[in-house]
């Protein structure tokens, strides 16, 4: 039985994270983070976290074959690492979104999605 | 009298807990000087989410709150036996996981606070000691909740400028001037269930989603032009029934000139619900509001 804080943990728990955060897709807010190294403004990155897959979302839906969307998780890598966001089904709510912020040198990306897969299958049980 | 948005600041910084009671529109309870939870009456309530998303019968949240609503009563503070809160009875039920909950706990909260901080017309009362059944899930940060109750009001207006379809029901347009049209997975929910009564309030206790989310997808759909917008005479027809002056029994001045201007309506400009109008007025706010 996972709540949210330890959810959080064990995403931070993935070899190569840096930093975490859980944003609510409604509106873009900050639910709670991870990681000690915490920089800059977390509440306008998860705005605008959620504000790309917003985005990516909509190019993705005009581009799709079938003119469906369902992202199961998006990659985003720049020189300083790599940034994986996942949307966690939730049952009420639109989605939330799992950010992870992971070394470059360090990480699995392959591992990192699997663990955090994984995750959201313990968080919310269908 | 001072504003909800106010006394929650006021008794966040008291680090008091209690409930704070807004008459019908609902109550906000706090922890500590945090939001542990809120319930507004316009919102889906808690039991209401796990009903339609999770199948759990409202029996087994009202055996859990009842039981747990005893332990609050009988149970004067320093009691020998550890109160168990309804939170954990439904967990222990096995009924919901506690991801679930905190994150139900989380939507209804920010959906009812947003609401609540926007009603009027009751007394806001603090009744210090009272919890809620469930205990506290989760907690909210007071300044934190008022400011992302802010923002959602921004993006509401930001989607669609006008309020006038949030109370109304929902109706489809038939025919839409697009040749297509991307939605996303809630506005999809919103026109499969609107059935031309329902109010987009009645459509989030139906369809078990957040009444702020629904909201917000009512507005987008509006400010595509996929939605009626009442006609404008349709929308003058109340304010006819019962027009404004009534007070005319004391002061006779300002009513007479009120009631002349209501007995002949100046004719309005056709107000459209196009996009494009719409649209145009988002834009030359935004550009007035980058002169200032």
């Amino acid at each position: 039985m996972l709540g949210i804080e330890d959810c959080l943990t064990e995403v931070m728990a993935i070899p190569g994270a840096l930093d975490a955060i859980l944003i609510d897709q409604t509106s873009g807010t900050v639910v709670a983070t991870g990681g000690a190294s915490r920089h800059g403004d977390v509440e306008r990155s998860a705005a605008g976290l959620s504000e790309t897959l917003r985005a990516t979302l909509d190019g993705l839906a005009v581009t799709a074959p079938g003119g469906t969307v369902r992202i199961d998780d998006m990659i985003i890598t720049t020189d300083g690492g790599h940034h994986l966001l996942r949307p966690l089904e939730t049952l009420f709510d639109g989605p939330l979104v799992i950010y992870v912020r992971l070394d470059l040198e360090r990480s699995n990306l392959a591992l990192a999605r699997h663990r955090l897969q994984a995750l959201s299958g313990r968080l919310i049980s269908t | 009298m001072p504003s909800v948005e106010i006394i929650l600041s006021g008794l966040a910084g008291d680090r008091a807990t209690g409930s704070l009671r807004l008459g019908k529109a609902g109550a906000i309870y706090l922890t500590d000087g945090r939001v542990t939870y809120a319930e507004s009456a316009t919102t889906p309530r808690l039991e209401d989410l796990l009903a339609a998303c999770r199948g759990i019968s409202a029996h087994a949240v009202r055996q859990a709150r009842q039981a747990a609503t005893e332990d609050l009563r009988g149970g004067e503070p320093p009691v020998a036996v550890p109160q168990i809160l309804g939170g954990d009875r439904l967990l222990a039920q096995g009924l919901l996981t506690r991801g679930e909950l905190e994150f139900c706990v989380l939507s209804t909260v920010l959906d009812a606070s947003y609401f609540l901080l926007e009603s009027t017309g009751h007394r806001p009362r603090f009744r210090r000691g009272e919890r809620h059944w469930l205990g506290p899930q989760w907690y909210f940060d007071a300044a934190g909740l008022l400011r992302e109750c802010k923002r959602r009001k921004a993006q509401l207006e930001q989607t669609w400028p006008s309020a006038e379809l949030d109370t109304l029901p929902v109706i489809p347009r038939r025919r839409i001037a697009a040749q297509r049209v991307v939605l996303s997975s809630l506005q999809w929910e919103v026109l499969v269930g609107a059935d031309s009564t329902a109010t987009p309030a009645d459509l989030a206790r139906r369809l078990g989603r957040p009444a702020y989310s629904v909201l917000l997808a009512v507005r987008q759909l509006a400010s595509r032009g996929l939605l009626r917008v009442p006609e404008p005479d349709a929308a003058a027809a109340p304010t006819a029934q019962d027009p404004l002056p009534r007070r005319t029994r004391g002061a006779s001045e300002i009513p007479a000139a009120g009631t002349g201007s209501l007995a002949t309506p100046a004719p309005l400009p056709g107000a459209t619900g196009d996009p494009t109008d719409v649209n145009l007025l988002i834009r030359l706010r935004n550009a007035l509001e980058a002169l200032t």
